[in-house]
């Protein structure tokens, strides 16, 4: 088989008889695939595809004695042979790095694909919230705002010092401000009507919980009492011996702050 | 002569495979990471459970608001909204104080409206269909003579998962001053 096609092969540079459609040919050098690398050779002179080595091919990798004499024009056989790859290769390479391109650009978009659902599912609102699902952190910040606010609205006549500095602790921001506001105004009525008060923080939400943020809904029990708490009668004609219980409803902005949740925001509900 | 084109082909695709196959080990790699993230992400179950405790907040503090408003123009609205909004012993308590209910608010000739200021999750067993909710709520209740009061309370619930959603399943107001540990 080989010497019948090598001489046509080596015949065939001339234009016109390449693409013409030659089954014997056709059938030789691309068996049953679609990429047709001989008339692409010769319809495309002088880009990769060169038709002298190509004849060369064929001999090159078994009959290197008969590609002499075939080609004539390449010096050096194992030059030639080298080259036949490439050129070959063009267009059926083409083909494959085009598929595998397609596959590697599937691969990627799918991926970012993923990615984005991924993140989207992530980002979602109820996803960001970790109230509850996060049960330690949730726990914590619950426990910390709810102890701050106790200790923050808990005094006695002589020991609003005490509550004070608890608030310097544990507020911070416009909960700060609103704190020192309401204490400036109370401070000396407190003393004057010997007020004790003290705050329980009843039953804690966690409203959010996004990172180092939180929002929380307290419900608080202060119970005071007006006069000395001991019940030795001041003087003051009213109810040394009353202590009245009220309820307190707060929504309580907290951040994280080297670990220590502060609260920053107190609003009364 | 078959036989040599395979051979050719052979020879031909080795350039291709450091970098292609890099290239496409990558992509590959990425797309598999990028595939169990995704799935990670949607069989997450904090999701699920978070998705189930804002379902439990959004439909608790609309029960609640349904079960603090009456107005006694539409006395089978408001009482079927109720009913439809809790269950178990509740709805129960409800289904067979309704007569004497109505009967009162009728006389009363009250609107109440119920708005809610705040709600928080406390709890939630979503396996079990369990949950309780916080609710700090304003209550108006406009008397015969037109005079409106307003009225804060906090409520306490729990809810029950029943026929696909939350219901209430008790209510109540948070007691105050129940026991005063100072």
């Amino acid at each position: 088989m080989t010497p019948t096609w090598l001489p046509r092969r080596a015949a065939a540079p001339e234009p016109g008889t390449g693409a013409g459609p030659d089954p014997d040919r056709e059938a030789a050098t691309e068996p049953g695939t679609e990429a047709d690398p001989d008339r692409e050779a010769a319809t495309e002179p002088g880009t990769e595809a060169d038709p002298d080595p190509e004849a060369a091919t064929g001999p090159g990798t078994g009959t290197a004695a008969a590609a002499g004499p075939a080609t004539g024009t390449a010096p050096g056989d194992a030059e030639a042979a080298g080259d036949a790859p490439a050129g070959t290769g063009g267009p059926k390479g083409r083909l494959r790095r085009a598929a595998l391109a397609s596959a590697v650009a599937v691969l990627v978009l799918g991926g970012c694909g993923f990615f984005y659902a991924a993140h989207q599912l992530r980002s979602q609102a109820p996803a960001r919230n970790h109230a509850l699902t996060d049960a330690e952190a949730t726990t914590r910040v619950a426990g910390d705002v709810g102890d701050a606010l106790a200790r923050i609205f808990s005094y006695t006549p002589d020991g609003t010092a005490a509550a004070e500095r608890s608030a310097s602790a544990v507020l911070d921001g416009r909960a700060a401000r609103q704190y020192e506001t309401l204490f400036a105004r109370v401070r000396d009525d407190l003393t004057e009507q010997r007020v004790t008060l003290s705050t329980r923080a009843v039953r804690t939400g966690v409203i959010e919980l996004d990172g180092d943020r939180a929002r929380l809904l307290v419900f608080l029990d202060q119970t005071s009492h007006r006069g000395d708490a001991k019940g030795t009668g001041t003087g003051k004609g009213k109810a040394d011996t009353g202590a009245t219980t009220a309820a307190a409803q707060l929504t309580v902005t907290a951040r994280l702050d080297d670990d220590r949740w502060r609260i920053v925001d107190i609003k009364a509900r | 002569m078959e036989r040599a084109v395979r051979l050719l082909d052979a020879g031909r695709s080795r350039p291709l495979p450091a970098l292609a196959l890099a290239l496409t080990l990558v992509a590959g790699g990425f797309a598999a990471w990028a595939g169990q993230d995704w799935y990670r992400a949607a069989h997450d179950e904090r999701a699920g459970y978070a998705a189930q405790r804002d379902a439990a907040l959004s439909a608790g503090e609309q029960a609640v608001q349904n079960l603090n408003t009456l107005d006694h123009r539409e006395l089978d609205r408001g009482l079927d909204l109720w009913e439809s909004s809790t269950t178990g012993e509740l709805h129960e308590q409800l289904a067979d104080g309704r007569e004497e209910f109505a009967a009162q608010v009728k006389e009363a000739k009250t609107v109440s409206t119920a708005r809610v200021l705040s709600g928080a999750v406390t709890e939630l067993d979503d396996r079990a269909g369990r949950a309780r909710v916080l609710v700090a709520l304003r209550v108006t209740v406009e008397a015969a003579d037109g005079a409106k009061s307003d009225k804060d309370s906090r409520m306490l619930g729990e809810l029950t998962w029943t026929d696909g959603r939350w219901k209430l399943s008790a209510l109540g107001q948070a007691p105050v001053g129940g026991t005063s540990t100072g």
